[in-house]
């Protein structure tokens, strides 16, 4: 009695996902490599939120770290030069201690068509350590796609210094590199939230983001999208990216997904693809997926962007996602556009380019030195700053987090360890808050621009 | 009672709220009858948070100005404001059948609901549909085309809209008095109508009508609104900037920026300090001046540049003649027409509203350009569409809310 009536829409359902399910998908081999501290727990948070079919290989000095992480490969880096503990801050002792584990992370690696390159850059072992992976990868033949962080700017200059110059690196030699800015990935999150829930929430972005970018290249389409159409969403020179992912499976699922997209703050609202010259729209959903609903999707994102913005559109049928619609939108702007791309397969060039990183570090601590000196002395320069006029003494920024004697603590310099500084938002506490241009302008200005009163 | 010539403006601002009652004299002028006001509680930028406090201030300020003006209010005019306000431009355009050439109402009728068929999230309702110009065939500076002969008609508008349900919020706590209400105004448009004359309108004018919790702006260029908007940070965020950083109540925080806050830095002697007295004349403690007017200046700097970053984009930025026109309760911080002035590198005018018949010489102060606004922008659009009936006056905002 009960399979006449109630079976019935089971089994429309199976049937309907029956031809996805039986087609015979390759699945590409795919490595996701977390490297240092943000990255393994970039790589748990994947692992959370449902990531499938890939391998995780976490790569780290630090061993306590290491242990705790979920992943299937456990790669310790540099365990005679750092003993177990993480790089202090500094990316020379995080590449030389991947330098002695590179034929560890080449079996590692190995066969994998693409690979992803988590880090969080700035600290020790994400900077000094990814662009050597990077080009390790390369050497194998793969495809890399480097998905870093940077750091928030309250974590002092010369972290941001470090991150920018591995990312330079990274630029070189990656494939592609996606670029999250810690500081507008904190708009993701209420002010008010633990600093554990920011540091989730972030790591959740980048999973969606590499979920995302999995299943376009790795599910067959019913428009298809390819790796190369991925770089062409992302080439840019100086790029800042643009993502956005939503997904809803109410009655107005194709509207709310998108609405959901572009209220990532990596989107500004939308505003930032009015800037991009080619916008990577990809749409999922199960066999109930319309033509309508992608194209109100697209009528609606046309507004958003200017007409000679090149759009690249994916749609794929997957029967995992039930009810639900997902959009995931990736552009980036820069200002110019790409000079010294690194053409898909040219073997020449990557040797080169494998080179580079240790060319580069090689004057790594004289400029440090030079960037210590200036931290004050730049100060005064600071465009923000009210021009021509002194400033109390009080007023000067707050010392830089990581410099001098703290980075010898060796690994309390981790990402995770460090503090928000403890602002509120007063009066403004319980109402919405007013964000604008990815700043909470609840918050005084003063605090904001990282001066103490 | 139910006179006809009677307009009443409501403000419900973050700090105040303002009833206006004016008699429209006829010729164009208005005269003011009486004011109304309390200090607001239960509004945060520019919105209601807490509904049954602000109803109550509401209540209040209602029987204050009937008191004095000796009126009974029966509908009103309300201001809104908000972040969730947003505008664009938008072109409707009708062909004229060649049979037909000759343009008539129906026709702009038309174009007009064709700008409007722009999509705006499902949640927004419109707010104003603000004609800008008309064309004829391609050809600009035709003011009324009725009349004309043209195979094609255009017509651009500035278009503002805002999430319904915030809005009716608003409108909620009004009606609720009970009171009706005859439409509803973007708070800087207002503003705009009392502090700028038609000659300004032409030349290209920039109204900041910088308030308790928010900054509304409208900008014209030839005659016309080309930009408008709302940033939800105001004069509160200043006292709570003061507040936060130095440690002190509200209260204090907002008697300290009014007494001694200014704008202007390294005015100051080296370790000048500012006595706070308490609330008993007790001589509390010292707070740096310059400390103070960092802060002050800061949030004030940054506003403006949010301001202009978001208004240089338009070509008629660099274009407006009569230049910057600062109004609202924040304008009477010292030193902001020289910050607004480096900033925005054009002409600034501290302004508020001009004397006019009635009991205004206490009104003309830059707090009430928005309220005495509203009455002024009730009386033209009254005198603009005198065939509207009673009826059709009362249920046509409402109609418009619903319609997308």
């Amino acid at each position: 009695m009960p399979a006449t009536k109630t079976n019935d829409n089971a089994m429309i359902e199976i049937n309907r996902s029956l031809p996805g399910a039986s087609a015979p998908i390759e699945p590409i081999p795919v490595k996701i490599v977390g490297i240092g501290g943000a990255g393994s727990s970039a790589l748990d948070r994947m692992l959370l939120d449902g990531v499938d079919a890939t391998d995780l290989v976490a790569v780290n000095t630090d061993v306590q770290s290491l242990t705790a992480s979920v992943a299937a490969q456990k790669i310790q880096l540099g365990n005679a030069l750092t003993h177990g503990l993480g790089a202090g801050g500094d990316p020379e002792v995080g590449m030389q201690a991947t330098e002695v584990a590179l034929p560890a992370i080449h079996e590692a690696i190995e066969g994998a068509k693409i690979v992803f390159l988590v880090a969080g850059l700035g600290g020790g072992t994400g900077s000094g350590a990814a662009p050597l992976i990077a080009s390790a990868a390369r050497d194998d033949g793969a495809l890399v796609i480097g998905i870093v962080t940077l750091p928030f700017t309250f974590e002092g200059r010369r972290r941001g210094l470090q991150a920018r110059s591995a990312l330079d690196q990274l630029r070189r030699i990656c494939h592609s590199v996606i670029v999250f800015e810690n500081d507008r990935m904190s708009e993701l999150i209420v002010p008010k939230a633990g600093i554990q829930q920011a540091f989730i929430q972030a790591d959740h972005c980048i999973s969606e983001c590499i979920r995302a970018l999995l299943s376009m290249v790795a599910r067959p389409g019913v428009i298809k999208v390819g790796i190369d159409e991925v770089f062409t969403a992302l080439k840019n020179r100086d790029p800042q990216c643009v993502f956005g992912h939503g997904e809803s499976d109410g009655d107005n699922r194709a509207h709310e997904a998108l609405a959901r997209a572009l209220k990532n703050p990596l989107m500004e609202r939308g505003k930032l693809l009015e800037e991009a010259a080619n916008v990577l729209v990809y749409i999922a959903g199960a066999s109930s997926l319309t033509l309508a609903e992608v194209e109100m999707i697209m009528t609606e994102l046309n507004r958003h962007i200017k007409e000679r913005t090149q759009i690249l559109l994916g749609a794929s049928i997957d029967a995992r996602l039930g009810n639900k619609l997902t959009v995931t939108i990736l552009s980036s702007v820069g200002s110019n556009p790409p000079q010294e791309y690194v053409p898909l397969s040219l073997p020449g060039r990557q040797q080169p380019a494998a080179e580079d990183p240790v060319a580069q570090s090689a004057s790594m601590p004289e400029r440090q030195i030079e960037i210590i000196e200036s931290v004050v002395s730049v100060v005064v320069d600071e465009p923000d700053l009210p021009s021509k006029t002194e400033l109390p003494a009080e007023l000067i920024p707050a010392e830089p987090k990581s410099n001098g004697a703290s980075s010898k603590k060796g690994k309390e310099i981790h990402q995770q360890d460090l503090q928000f500084e403890n602002v509120s938002r007063g009066r403004f506490e319980k109402s919405e808050p007013t964000i604008v241009e990815g700043h909470d302008l609840d918050v005084p200005t003063i605090l904001r621009k990282g001066f103490r009163v | 009672m139910g006179r006809d010539d009677i307009v009443v403006g409501l403000e419900i601002g973050t700090s105040k709220i303002c009833v206006v009652v004016a008699e429209d004299q006829g010729d164009g002028t208005i005269k003011i009858l009486g004011v109304g006001q309390v200090a607001s509680r239960g509004v945060r930028k520019g919105e209601i948070v807490d509904f049954d406090t602000a109803q109550q201030c509401l209540h209040d300020a209602l029987v204050d100005a009937e008191q004095k003006s000796d009126i009974e209010i029966e509908s009103v005019f309300v201001g809104i404001s908000g972040s969730h306000i947003s505008s664009f431009n938008s072109r409707g355009i009708v062909t004229i059948p060649e049979e037909k050439g000759e343009i008539d109402e129906e026709d702009i009728e038309s174009a007009k609901a064709s700008a409007k068929e722009v999509s705006i999230p499902a949640e927004n309702a419109f707010v104003h549909q603000i004609l800008q110009h008309y064309y004829v065939d391609g050809r600009d500076g035709v003011l009324n085309p009725v009349g004309i002969f043209g195979s094609k008609l255009e017509a651009d508008y500035h278009i503002v809209h805002g999430i319904r349900n915030r809005i009716h919020n608003t409108l909620r706590c009004v009606k609720e008095i009970p009171l009706s209400v005859e439409d509803i105004v973007l708070n800087g448009l207002a503003s705009a109508q009392i502090v700028l004359d038609q000659e300004q309108k032409n030349l290209g004018a920039l109204v900041l009508d910088i308030g308790g919790g928010t900054t509304d702006y409208v900008m014209y260029h030839d005659g016309a609104v080309r930009s408008s908007g709302v940033l939800a940070v105001g004069g509160d965020h200043i006292t709570n900037d003061i507040s936060m950083l130095l440690k002190m109540p509200i209260a204090r925080a907002e008697r300290l920026k009014i007494t001694e806050g200014s704008v202007i830095l390294g005015n100051s002697l080296p370790g000048e300090t500012v006595a706070l007295k308490d609330e008993t004349g007790f001589a509390g403690r010292e707070i740096e001046r310059e400390k103070l007017n960092t802060i002050i200046h800061m949030r004030m700097r940054e506003t403006f540049e949010i301001l202009k970053r978001r208004l240089e984009n338009d070509s008629a930025f660099g274009y407006l003649g009569t230049g910057l026109h600062i109004t609202g309760g924040c304008s009477l911080l010292k030193g902001i027409d020289n910050l607004a002035q480096e900033v925005f590198g054009m002409e600034v005018t501290l302004t508020h509203a001009p004397a006019m018949a009635g009991i205004t010489s206490a009104f003309e102060n830059p707090q009430y350009s928005t309220a005495i606004g509203l009455v002024k922008y009730a009386q033209a659009v009254r005198a603009e569409i005198p065939a509207e009936g009673v009826l059709t006056r009362i249920f046509n905002p409402l109609k418009r809310l619903f319609r997308r």
